[in-house]
Parts: C-alpha cells; structure tokens; sequence
C-alpha cells in the first residue's frame, strides 16, 4: 500500500469524528470577539503603540490563535488520532495488516499536519469575513491584502510543525489519555513567558506565537519585539521534529504489541 | 458511599497523579518568577499577596482549569470505553447519583490544588517579602474566592463529559471554551466575565465589594443552572433511548 | 405464574422496526430461551426490560411491576448481562464486581462467591483490560449473578467461550433456579443449546414471535406443520426458513 492511499485510509477513519466542527467553532470564538471589540483597535495608536488599526486587527487575531487556541486544537486533534485506534482496538486490526508501522505513524502525522493546515486555512477565511464586517460596524476599511494575510498564516503554519511534532510523539509514547492531553495544555501556557527569553527557540510550542510577536513588533513602529534569527533557530527547529518524529516512530503500536 | 465508588473507579487512570502534578506544576510558576525575577518585584508598591496574585495567577487559573477539563474527560472516559456506563445504568442507582458523586470527588481534588497553591504564595510571600498583619486572613479570603468561582468551571466540564462518549469532542468543546475565557479576561463587560470558563480568572484584590458580591452571586446561581440542566440532559437522554 | 410479561411489545427505529408486537409469558422459576438468528431483535427486547432503550408501544412487567414507574426496583431484582464487554478498563475483575456489589448494597462475600460461581477467582487480581474474551464473558456474567437476583436477563452468555467453558456455563444456568429459586431469561442463536437448559423457549425472527411454549410443544407443533423434528436444529432453521420466505413473498 502506497503512502497515499494510506493517507485515505486515516483520513477516512475520522469520519463523522466532529473535529472539523470543533476547529472551526474555535476560530469563530476567536473572531466574534475579535468583532465584537474591533473599536479597541483604535485605541493602539492613541496609547503610542504605532500600530494602524487594521493592522492590530489581524496581529490581535493571529496572537490569540497561535498563543492557545491553535496549539490546544491540535493537541484534541491527537486525542482524537489516538483515541480512535484504541477505542475499539483498531490498532491491533491495523498492526496485523501487511502495512509498515512506521508508514503508518507517518501518515498519522500527515493527518495532523492537514488538520492543522485546515484550522489556519479556517481561520484565514474567517479573518477575510470578520474584517468584513468590522469594516461596517466601524466605518473603516480593516481589510487587509490576501496576499500579506496568507504569508503570514503560512508563516505560523510552518513553525508550528516542530510543536505538532512534539504534541504527536507525547500522544504515542504517552498511554495514559490524562497524562498525554495534560502534558500537551500544559506545554502551552508557559510559552507566553519563554517568547520574552533569548532562549525561545529552544521551546517548539512558542514557535507560531513568537513569530507573529515579532511581526507585530515590525508593525508597531514603537514596539521592540525580538528579531527572527534564523540561525540557531531552523537547525534547531529541524533537529526537534526529526528527533520527535523518530522517538513517536519506534513508539508507534509497541505497547499494542506487547 | 458513591463517592468512595467514584474514588475507586479512577484508580490506575492517573486522575490523581495528574492532580498532583499539576498543583505542582501551576505552584512553579510563582517560584520561578520570583526567583528569576525578585529585584523587579519586591520594590514595588502594593502588598506581597497583590504582587504575587497579579504577576502569575492568570496562568495558575488557566492550568487549575486545563486541569480540571482533562480531569472531566477522563472520568466519564473510563464510564465509556468499555461500556461500563451501559452496566451502570442496568443497576439500580440514578446517572445523576454518579454525577453528583464526580462532582464532589473533583471539588475535593479542586481543593487538594488550590491548596497547595495558597502554600507556595504563603511561601513566596514569607521568603521574598516581609510578613504583615493579615496576611494569612488575606490569603484565605482570596482563595475562599477562588475555589467559589471555579465551582462552577467543575460542575459544566462534568457536564459536558457526560454528554460525549468520545473524549476529544468533550476536550475541544472545553479547549475552546478555556480559549474564549482568555478572550473575554481582557474585556471589561460583566456579562461577558460571568462565563463559567471566565470566572476563575477573577482575583479578589483588585475588586471592589460589590463586584465580589456580584461574582460569587453569579457563581452560585450558574451553579444551580447548569445542575438543573444536567439533571434534564440526564432525564431526556435517558427518555430518548 | 407468569414473572415476566410483555403485551404487544414493540420498537421501531427511525422506519426499522427492531421488535414488533411481541408478547411473552416467562413462568417463574424457569429457564426460558429466547431464540432467534442474529439480528431477530433478541438484544432489543432484553435492553428494554432493563430501561436501556424505551419500548415503541405496548407495556411488560416484571415480578408484578410496572415499567416505567418501577425502573428502579426492577433493576434491583434483575442480574443482567448485556452486550460485553461492559467493565472498567482500568480496574481488576474483583474491583469492578466490588463496585457493582456496593451499588447492590450486598454484603462483602458476595463478590468472593460471584467470583468463584463463574470460575475467575484465580485471575480477580487481574486488570480487567488485560483479561481474555473468555474472561471477560465470565465477567460479565459475574456481574449478573452477583448477589442471587431472583431474576436473571442473560444474552448469548455463553459467547466467546471454548466448549468447556460453555458446557460449565450451561451446567450453572440450569442449576441456578433449584439453587437460588430464581427465573433466568437467557438469548441465544443455538437451538442446539437452549434445548439443553431451556423449560421454556421463545422463537424470534425479524421482529416478530414465531413460536412460544415447551420443547414438546415445539416438538408437536412441528410434526403438526410438517418440518423436521428428528434434530430440533433443523425444525428450527426450517421455522426460520419459511417466515423469512414469507415475508420476501410479502413484500
């Protein structure tokens, strides 16, 4: 079986699991408010902060995705990958079919990798729509150009892969649900104060968010908010995925096997 | 008795280590920050306790209530994976019954973390500040505060597990209700704040009397709703089958 | 007298009717067996008994009382055993009999006794997760009898266990109304084995009663209707045979 095909097979067997509903009403949370006080973006250039207010209204938007909303829905997204193998023991059936493990831990990682290409896709589509209509309700133009829109949310879909990486290898390694769901939310909240540390790229789950803190640094002539360096960073980025990516591969169904 | 039941049937799933861990865990974060950072903190103006709460109790009451959510999940979890809630219902005992049980054994678990919470502000305040009258009367107050407003965070996540089988549907409804919460701290519109989620967020010292009042107020009364509406859910589902 | 009877028992779901006006008179102090292939609606008719699903139309009651208003003292009265595996994945075999015995409100030798009628007391320390299909049936049935319910609803108990297994289990059910004076309601898809522990027999088939009374009645009736009835198997796929003929000329 080509790894394609079973990519299919993964995606099929989400079916009917909600998730995608689950994405989606995160990101529509996320924007209503985002709506509902679209006249606070005003004020960042009267406090001195030099952002323009449509600016603030994406940057806004995007911190508070990549700071817990879009880590945490992945980390329900692994419970969901998990959870539907074990639930009845699918993974046994799987682990007795002609199919390499590894491939199949692999395509795993895919599924998680387009769940999360589809929560950003979601939540760029809804930017587009919300900037929309805050631009009725405040008689003021916050839409932006798609093409600055879509660099950014490609920007914090490729630095997030080493956290989805981390958030998969603790989801296969880690049997106990309570243990690995936990382990996840709770990487997520210290990264709010590791970004202000020169040692960032050390931590994975901080990655999305630092990078657009740094653009909001760029945005708001006022603000210093740290550089992307991208030397220690890639490698060490690189680096972490692969090792999670291998430890989660040799992990994959020994516990079933056993 | 049930209680004792609840208490058995979360043995081997690491409800309680992931308790302790996580009391552990959210208790770090007011060491670390003052170790790292104790200059910029014990100049400043306002009391011992005020400093500590303001500086870290936003994360502590974002992990005290993560917590909980992963806690809910994995107790109607075990009552679903096999099936054990079908054998449950064939006894001669109310799913309300079970409920409330959860119910208490996770307040018991609530206090068991904010507990250890208030002992390492103790800590802080004793080891980087001075101590002052009314400190311990300071401390009691605003966690009495925090534990009534993060009742009823326990009793909706209960809820909502019991509602789903599948426990990363229960997870993300919580996640996402966790992520408003943190949206609608940074409002200043009360009927936005009273959201369950929102509720343990709240810190005592900057409030005034009639805030607190409305808070707690708040809390008890969607205490009382979201019972009511769990006790139907039950009933209808129940009905439904 | 009857302990167990339904009146024009029905379920229907969404356009599928799973039960269809089914009225069946269990007498008290017999093993009565409920027959039918996969899918006759065997489970449905039991899961109603106990409160897991609600019937459509039509009314049973159960040792004089009345459904639904007596929900609770039915279940108090009735073992059951309904689709395994339904356990604590996490907790041993004795800690989860521990948990149905104190919802009971039995006495603490009374999981000891469970343990030892259905033969786990070697593996009670085990966790049930861990147990295999033949443990866990025995489990379940575990469950069931834990405590002496006057009352017992078994489905296909004897699934997943190996003939030695299946023969002590027989053996039990038998026993059980001298034993402990009490009625089993116990489904299976054999005739083969419910002729061997069975007074009474019910024939289900789509939904619908083909046949209630004794095996010699069954054994009359047949002779009567002309099917086979040198080896019951076959009387009874023949039963089965020319109502699913039947219906296809029906429809």
């Amino acid at each position: 079986m080509n790894f394609l095909s079973l990519i299919g097979v993964e995606f099929k067997k989400i079916h009917r699991s909600k998730i995608l509903l689950i994405l989606l009403a995160a990101t529509v949370v996320l924007w209503i408010l985002a709506i509902l006080n679209a006249d606070l973006n005003f004020k960042m250039q009267t406090e001195g902060i030099g952002i323009s207010p449509e600016n603030n209204f994406l940057i806004q938007g995007f911190l508070g995705m990549t700071w817990f909303m879009y880590p945490a829905s992945m980390v329900v997204s692994t419970v969901l990958l998990t959870q539907t193998e074990r639930g009845n023991k699918g993974i046994l059936k799987m682990l007795a079919l002609p199919i390499n493990t590894l491939k199949l831990c692999l395509a795993k990682f895919t599924i998680l990798l387009a769940l999360g290409a589809t929560q950003i896709l979601m939540m760029t589509g809804m930017y587009f729509i919300s900037a929309a209509i805050a631009t009725q309700t405040q008689h003021y133009h916050f839409m932006l150009s798609p093409l600055f829109v879509l660099k950014e949310a490609g920007l914090v879909y490729l630095s997030s892969i080493p956290m989805l990486a981390f958030f998969w290898m603790t989801a296969v390694c880690i049997q106990t649900p309570i243990f690995s769901m936990g382990i996840g939310l709770a990487s997520i909240v210290p990264s709010v104060l590791i970004i202000n540390t020169k040692a960032w790229f050390s931590y994975p789950m901080s990655y999305p968010f630092y990078v657009i803190t740094s653009e909001y640094g760029k945005l708001a002539s006022n603000l210093s908010a740290g550089d992307i360096k991208l030397v220690p960073w890639i490698p060490v980025a690189i680096a972490f995925t692969c090792l999670c990516l291998t430890i989660s591969c040799l992990f994959f169904g020994q516990n079933e096997r056993r | 008795m049930n209680i004792l039941l609840e208490c058995k049937k979360m043995k081997k799933t690491g409800f309680y280590p992931a308790f302790i861990a996580g009391a552990i865990l959210a208790s770090c974060l007011p060491v670390i920050n003052m170790a790292v950072r104790s200059e910029l903190f014990t100049g400043l103006q306002q009391s011992p306790l005020r400093i500590l709460l303001d500086e870290n109790w936003t994360m502590m009451a974002m992990l005290n209530v993560l917590l909980i959510i992963s806690g809910a999940c994995i107790m109607y979890h075990t009552e679903y994976a096999d099936n054990a809630a079908q054998k449950m219902q064939t006894l001669p005992i109310r799913e309300s019954g079970i409920f409330f049980a959860k119910f208490i054994l996770m307040i018991g678990m609530s206090i068991v973390v904010l507990a250890t919470e208030a002992i390492t502000f103790l800590f802080c305040s004793l080891h980087w500040f001075h101590t002052y009258d009314g400190l311990y009367t300071d401390l009691l107050k605003n966690f009495g505060y925090f534990f009534i407003l993060l009742l009823p965070v326990v009793l909706l996540s209960l809820a909502i597990s019991s509602a789903y089988s599948n426990m990363w549907i229960s997870l993300g409804i919580g996640v996402v209700c966790v992520f408003a919460a943190t949206m609608i701290a940074s409002t200043n519109h009360f009927v936005l704040q009273i959201f369950p989620f929102a509720l343990p967020l709240q810190v005592l010292t900057e409030a005034t009397d009639k805030t607190v009042s409305q808070f707690l107020t708040a809390s008890v009364l969607e205490l009382l709703v979201i019972g009511i509406a769990e006790l139907s859910f039950l009933r209808i589902r129940r009905a439904l089958v | 007298m009857n302990i167990i009877e339904t009146e024009n028992l029905s379920k229907t779901y969404s356009g599928f009717t799973a039960v269809s006006k089914v009225s069946l008179h269990i007498p008290k102090g017999t093993v009565y067996g409920f027959l039918g292939p996969n899918g006759a609606g065997k489970s449905t008719t039991m899961k109603m008994f106990l409160g897991l699903t609600k019937p459509t139309s039509g009314n049973f009651h159960i040792n004089g009382k009345k459904y639904p208003e007596n929900r609770g003292s039915i279940l108090k009265e009735t073992g059951s055993f309904i689709e395994s595996p339904a356990f604590y994945g996490n907790l041993t075999g004795k800690e989860n009999l521990e948990i149905i015995q104190k919802i009971l409100g039995l006495p603490k030798s009374a999981v000891s006794e469970a343990l030892e009628l259905v033969g786990l007391t070697e593996f009670k320390n085990r966790l049930a997760k861990k147990y295999s299909l033949g443990m866990k049936q025995r489990l379940g049935l575990a469950g069931a009898l834990i405590g002496k319910p006057p009352i017992l609803i078994l489905d296909e108990p004897t699934n997943g266990l190996d003939p030695v297994g299946i023969h002590e289990i027989r053996t039990l059910i038998r026993s059980l109304p001298e034993k402990y004076d009490c009625t089993v309601f116990v489904s299976s898809h054999l005739l083969s084995e419910v002729e061997l522990m069975a007074d009474n027999i019910g024939i289900l088939n789509h939904g619908h009663l083909l046949f209630e009374g004794s095996l010699e009645d069954l054994k009359e009736n047949a002779a009567f209707q002309g099917y086979p009835t040198d080896n019951l198997e076959d009387t009874f796929l023949a039963m089965i045979n020319e109502d699913n003929q039947q219906r296809s000329c029906v429809r």
